[in-house]
């Protein structure tokens, strides 16, 4: 016991001098000192925990960090005629931002300016999406958060243009004795007929370690309809732990997609809690292991009231030494009948030495239901193989075509054309050059 | 062109082909029938070069060279053809992504560049014409819920775009009715040459009226147990296999 207190005691007092977003906010000082009381009887969670099984930490665990640096300035961003929120190492950056052309009725705002304004009351919100049992990362969050981005629209407001929010990692330097931490987290609260898109991309640059521990609360009112992106893109030796944690009202719909391609470990938590009649989550994940990579995504529904609706489908293509990790949790609460939950995960394995675990966990007790639920674990399939060959398609192209198509069933259900095209791009690019031209 | 002498071929360790000679010269059609399980869909894969599919005797040489060790691709870059008794559905690749692909693959196999998308598109659309197969399926996931005559269709479509030089079509007739087979027929028609080289397998006769074959052999337990012209055909139509089978009886 007294290592883990030991560790615990460390990883606290890698955070002295952090910059913390909202300080002099009395409720956010006191959720601060809940948090950080929290975590030191909890700790970081570890392979004896059931939801931490899969996935060691004990790279993670081994680093030594320290508050991200801010240190790289030479930041050269695509274009985009999108509002653009960037983070630089967890802080909001207002130089490579770009907050004109928001729709009328929406804000939208780095954490301290919500925190500040009273009328946005993220008092009552902070924290309310997370689940009862929180792990040790989340409190680390609440604890020591330094900023994130704060989405808000009005009744009724559109934002006809996706929203886009950039969370960039310093390259950091490998003769350094400490990694980079950065902790944030966002808000999505959206009024009753709102509606929105908003993609968020994590990117850092290959080589560098760092650890980004991010969460975004998504409150969405009634009838809201919010589409939530998030392509990870970090680099292949970081730390990515994520939540997406939603609260839906009323006929709220809400789609979220996990695209996970970078991180040397990567662990997701998506939850979503229908409490309003009528609401539907849609859940999409895509996991492209390769190299070492770990991707661990924990999924949780909880129907919690009647005539809602869910539909979750996860894929993942693993290649050399890369493993996936999913867990679907499906709560469908008693009274909440004429529930329709679906919930799919597929592996392809493209290596020997590569591997899945799935786990679908359906706890349903209520009786009129309707619950489905699938999970497989593969290889490419020798007949489809034969016949690409035997068309004079060579086995390396023969293979990434099919397994193009097999992540494909994912990026279809991106909506936005551009991000299709993006993701599109970017996995047959990684499976074959010049396949994207076949497509 | 295709020189196969004493073959003896097995499926994942089962011995099917015992001993199976065939000589197929340029220009020439040759049809296949014979009983089911005998062996017709072995031999085609055999010379496609299924994995799995082992050749524990014999040779089996094309245009003079051995292609005992060569894989399906290169089988196909040297212009070999098998249009599938039961063509595969791939989901999520289209019938252009496969095509442009397939083209490609066989182009670069033989040293030319890459097809430019204009001649692809217009050579597309002539050869899709010839087998009367609507656009939307080009656009669709290869034969994935294609009907049984539209999948056929699909192959004779794969096959008019590839040019094979030796194409093997195992059963393309089954399945199909007078419409389809006239539109198959047509587009086999229209590849036959006198550099290229056909080997029809087929359980009906009415598929060699619209392609005349220039000899008929029969395969039964893993050899070709009789060769003759096309009035073979007509024979074992009216007799059935059983004539063959006592005929063979009697002579040992
Ligand atoms: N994968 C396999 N494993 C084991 N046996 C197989 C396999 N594939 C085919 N066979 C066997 O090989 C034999 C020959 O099969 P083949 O498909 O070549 O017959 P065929 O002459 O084409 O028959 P049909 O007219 O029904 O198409 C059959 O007995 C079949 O069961
Ligand atoms: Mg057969």
């Amino acid at each position: 016991m007294s290592i883990a207190a030991d560790q615990t005691q460390s990883w606290l007092d890698q955070h002295p001098g952090a910059p913390l977003a909202g300080a002099g906010a009395s409720w956010l000082d006191s959720a601060r000192a809940n948090a950080l009381a929290l975590f030191e009887r909890i700790g970081l969670p570890g392979v004896r925990d059931e939801q931490w099984r899969y996935t060691n930490l004990r790279a993670l665990k081994s680093k030594l960090y320290q508050p991200a640096a801010n240190s790289q300035s030479d930041w050269s961003l695509p274009e985009s005629d999108h509002p653009r929120f960037v983070l630089v190492d967890g802080v909001y950056n207002a130089g490579l931002s770009n907050l004109e052309g928001v729709a009328k009725g929406v804000q939208f705002m780095p954490l301290d300016d919500a925190v500040a304004d009273s009328r946005f009351d993220l008092e009552t919100r902070f924290g309310s999406t997370l689940p009862a049992q929180q792990h040790g990362f989340s409190a680390l969050n609440t604890a020591y958060c330094q900023g994130g981005y704060v989405l808000m629209l009005g009744a009724g407001a559109t934002s006809k243009s996706p929203l886009e929010v950039l969370f960039l990692n310093s390259a950091t330097d490998s003769t350094a004795d400490a990694s980079a931490i950065s902790h944030t987290r966002n808000f999505i609260i959206a009024d009753a007929n709102s509606q929105c898109t908003v993609i968020e991309r994590h990117q850092g640059t290959d080589g560098s370690v760092y650890l980004h521990n991010t969460i975004t609360e998504i409150i969405a009112g009634d009838n809201a309809h919010i589409d939530h992106y998030k392509i990870q893109q970090d680099s292949c030796d970081a730390f990515h732990i994520g939540g997406v944690f939603i609260e839906q009202a009323r006929s709220a719909q809400v789609k979220t997609h996990n695209l996970a391609l970078g991180g040397l470990v990567a662990r997701n938590d998506v939850r979503a809690s229908l409490s309003g009649e009528g609401a539907h989550i849609e859940m999409n994940g895509l996991v492209f292991g390769r190299g070492r990579q770990h991707v661990d995504n924990h999924t949780e529904v909880v129907h919690a009231v009647p005539h809602c609706t869910s539909d979750e489908y996860y894929r993942s293509v693993l290649d050399d030494q890369s493993r996936s990790v999913f867990r679907g949790r499906i709560i469908v609460a008693q009274d909440a009948q004429q529930t329709n939950a679906e919930q799919q995960n597929n592996n392809l394995l493209l290596s020997a030495g590569a591997e899945a675990d799935t786990k679908p966990q359906l706890e349903i007790y209520a009786d009129d239901v309707q619950c489905s639920h699938g999970a497989t674990v593969g290889q490419l399939d020798p007949k489809s193989l034969f016949y690409l060959n035997s068309r004079g398609i060579d086995t390396e192209s023969a293979r990434a075509l099919l397994t193009f198509a097999f992540a494909n069933e994912v990026i279809e259900r991106i909506a936005i054309e551009s991000v299709r095209d993006e993701m599109t791009q970017l996995i047959a690019g990684a499976l074959l050059d010049g396949m994207e031209e076949l497509l | 062109m295709l020189s196969v002498k004493n073959l003896h071929a097995s499926v994942f360790d089962t011995p099917i082909l015992k001993g199976l000679n065939l000589e197929v010269n340029a220009g020439e059609v040759h049809a296949i029938m014979g009983p089911n399980g005998s062996g017709k869909s072995t031999l085609a894969n055999v010379v496609a070069g299924r994995p799995g599919y082992e050749i524990t005797e014999g040779t089996v040489e094309y245009q003079g060279k051995d292609i005992r060790e060569m894989d399906a691709s290169e089988r196909a870059g040297e212009g070999v053809f098998l249009a599938f008794q039961y063509p595969v559905e791939i989901p999520g690749v289209s019938n252009m992504a496969m095509l442009k692909a397939a083209i490609n693959s066989l182009r670069k196999y033989r040293g030319e560049g890459e097809m430019p998308a204009a001649e692809f598109l217009q050579l597309i659309k002539e050869k899709a014409a010839l087998v009367e197969m609507k656009q939307e399926l080009l656009k669709r996931s290869v034969n994935e819920g294609f009907s049984g005559g539209e999948k056929k269709r699909n192959e004779i479509l794969q096959m008019a775009m590839l040019e094979p030089t030796l194409a093997l079509l195992d059963e393309t007739d089954s399945g199909l009715d007078i419409d389809a087979l006239k539109i198959v027929s047509k587009g086999v028609n229209a590849l036959r040459s006198p550099e290229r080289a056909m080997v029809l397998v087929t359980h009906y006769q009415r598929l060699l009226d619209y392609i005349v074959p220039d000899y008929v052999h029969v395969l039964s337990d893993g050899k070709i147990v009789k060769s003759g012209d096309k009035s073979l055909a007509l024979e074992l139509e009216e007799k059935g296999y059983s004539w063959i089978e006592q005929e063979l009886q009697q002579a040992s």
